[in-house]
């Protein structure tokens, strides 16, 4: 594994030659395949969904609460499974992945949470490691990967310091650092802006556009209107567990 | 990744993570390993309590003595001492005997004499013109109930033995006292086992529940389930054992001024301090450790499960 993908000109996959910025032309990362959902209390929280999403592309996610986006994500993440349909991400059917080789799976994708999900008596930069340290990457590699994480969400003045003592833009932002270090193809954020004030709302956006940039799939589900109708890309509303629509747009059908 | 490198580097990692994680969770630590060395010490407790009142129940049942008086046949001694030593070696040659020992009537005399001076009682036998005593034998047996073939033998020999003190029903009250105290203590034991084995387990999850987040961001990143189980395990190990040490020095400290007491309390205690006290060791440092292990793993595992 090279330590270069957040520097152009980037390798991020044996096999995948896309450059940088791939854009909406590059092959999928994410393909959903007539996926339905149904809880074992019997709640189908998603059905029929088909969603791809191509390398390079920054995608909203949005819909009423209870519409079936986080199930959407847990459905990329493995942490559940559909039943229906196909979920494959980065070219791999989940529900033929074995149980063994989810980890490596996770580990090509970084997942930011609207509450940070930091451990409180670790450090900025041991927050960042510790993604490293659990999926035993040698000790030598794992500071030049931290320190480059934490430059890119310019968080390197704030090392040291515990997550406690940060804003809340900060904690996010060290979250998001600890999301790149396995240098991922996709991002899935929930929320991440959920807690974060207007102005830090913008903040984090920026940082995810950025990180876009850098030719890494971002996919964001959120509630903040003013963003995705601002921003004019492509926008996936959710409704009952269906696909209502699906385009550039704002956050509303009429925005 | 070269395979070669990478079991001791995952070792490495287990055993650094698991110290870490013991050093940053001070206080569940602290809360576990107190735990530990108080079930520890309880369980230690009843396992020597238990082998002292197994030691006293066998210390009292080697009392257990069959008594034979041998027939009186005056002007017929050298006849008699004859028969009764081809007795007392047929009788030792029983399985169910630990020894005989030929009282003769001399010693018998003596004897009474003895016991009616401790009593602070006149001694009148010196007016007696021969000894109106028995000679006997007293058989020792390996196991009080089984008293029947000795009996059934020196039944037999009518010619030499007058009389088998009645001691059945004596054995059978013994040994039936001596057996409920010897299921009650095995008894008060496994539960007391169950207790600690339970309460330490219930510790470890709890410490292991309060990291459930630390676990979950864990396999949120991608740690592999071995990643995030085994520095857990380490980490019960490591508790277990440092328990485990902790308890034992306890027990270094205060088993010579109890063993004392104990002494004092029961006169004598044939207790073989040796083979107790490493079974303590074992017992403590097993149940420690183990019971560190399996706590950890189970805990663990609900968390890796789905």
């Amino acid at each position: 594994m090279t330590s270069t993908l957040l520097h152009p000109p980037a390798a991020p996959a044996p096999g995948s030659e896309p450059g940088p910025a791939a854009g909406p032309a590059g092959h999928p990362v994410v393909v959903l395949r007539g996926v339905g959902k149904t809880y074992p209390n019997g709640k189908a929280a998603l059905r029929d969904v088909d969603l791809v999403l191509d390398e390079g592309e920054f995608v909203f996610l949005v819909g009423p609460s209870g519409a079936g986006k986080s199930t959407v994500l847990k459905l990329l993440i493995r942490d559940e499974l559909a039943t229906a349909g196909e979920v494959i991400v980065d070219g791999r059917d989940l529900a033929r992945v074995s149980r063994r080789t989810v980890p490596a799976l996770r580990r090509r994708i970084g997942i930011v949470f609207q509450d940070f999900k930091l451990l409180p008596a670790r450090s900025v930069r041991e927050n960042v490691a510790f993604a490293l340290e659990v999926t035993g990457t040698p000790r030598r590699r794992i500071r030049p990967a931290v320190d480059q994480a934490l430059a890119v969400v310019g968080l390197a003045a704030q090392a040291d310091q515990l997550p406690t003592t940060l804003s809340g833009g900060e904690q996010q932002r060290t979250a998001i650092a600890r999301a790149l270090v396995h240098e991922p193809r996709l991002i899935i954020a929930d929320e991440p802006t959920g807690n974060l004030d207007p102005l830090i709302s913008w903040e984090i956006i920026q940082l995810l556009l950025r990180i876009n940039e850098l030719g890494v799939t971002v996919l964001m589900a959120t509630h903040n209107a003013e963003v995705v109708t601002s921003l004019r890309r492509r926008v996936v509303a959710l409704e009952e567990g269906r696909i209502v629509r699906d385009g550039v747009g704002g956050y509303h059908r009429e925005d | 990744m070269s395979t070669i490198l990478a079991f001791p580097r995952f070792l490495a990692f287990s055993i650094g993570r698991a110290l870490q994680g013991i050093r940053r969770n001070a206080l569940m630590s602290l809360a576990a390993t107190a735990t530990m060395v108080l079930m520890l010490l309880l369980l230690a407790g009843f396992w020597l309590l238990q082998a002292g009142l197994v030691a006293g129940v066998a210390y009292v049942e080697e009392k257990v003595e069959i008594v034979a008086d041998l027939r009186d046949a005056p002007g017929a001694d050298a006849v008699l001492v004859v028969q009764s030593q081809a007795l007392a070696a047929d009788v030792a040659a029983l399985d169910q005997v630990r020894s005989v020992r030929f009282v003769s009537k001399d010693e018998a005399l003596a004897r009474f004499r003895e016991r009616l001076r401790e009593r602070g009682q006149v001694d009148l036998t010196g007016y007696l013109d021969r000894n109106p005593l028995p000679a006997s034998l007293e058989i020792r047996l390996v196991d009080p109930r089984a008293y029947a073939p000795v009996v059934e033998l020196l039944s037999s020999r009518q010619e030499v033995v007058d009389d088998v003190v009645e001691v059945q029903q004596l054995i059978d009250r013994l040994t039936s006292v001596t057996n409920v105290l010897r299921t009650g203590g095995i008894a008060i034991l496994v539960l007391v086992g169950f207790v600690v084995l339970f309460i330490i387990v219930n510790t470890i999850r709890l410490a292991v529940v309060a990291r459930r987040e630390e676990i979950e961001i864990m396999r949120l990143v991608g740690a592999s389930d071995a990643f995030i189980r085994w520095p857990f395990i380490f980490e019960g190990a490591i508790v277990g054992l440092i328990g485990s040490f902790l308890s034992l020095g306890v027990l270094a400290i205060v088993a010579p001024p109890l063993g004392d007491l104990m002494y004092g309390f029961f006169q004598v205690l044939p207790l073989e301090l040796g083979s107790t006290a490493r079974e303590v060791v074992v017992l403590v440092i097993g149940t420690g450790f183990g019971v560190g292990v399996v706590g950890s793993w189970l805990s663990v595992r609900s968390y890796l499960a789905g």
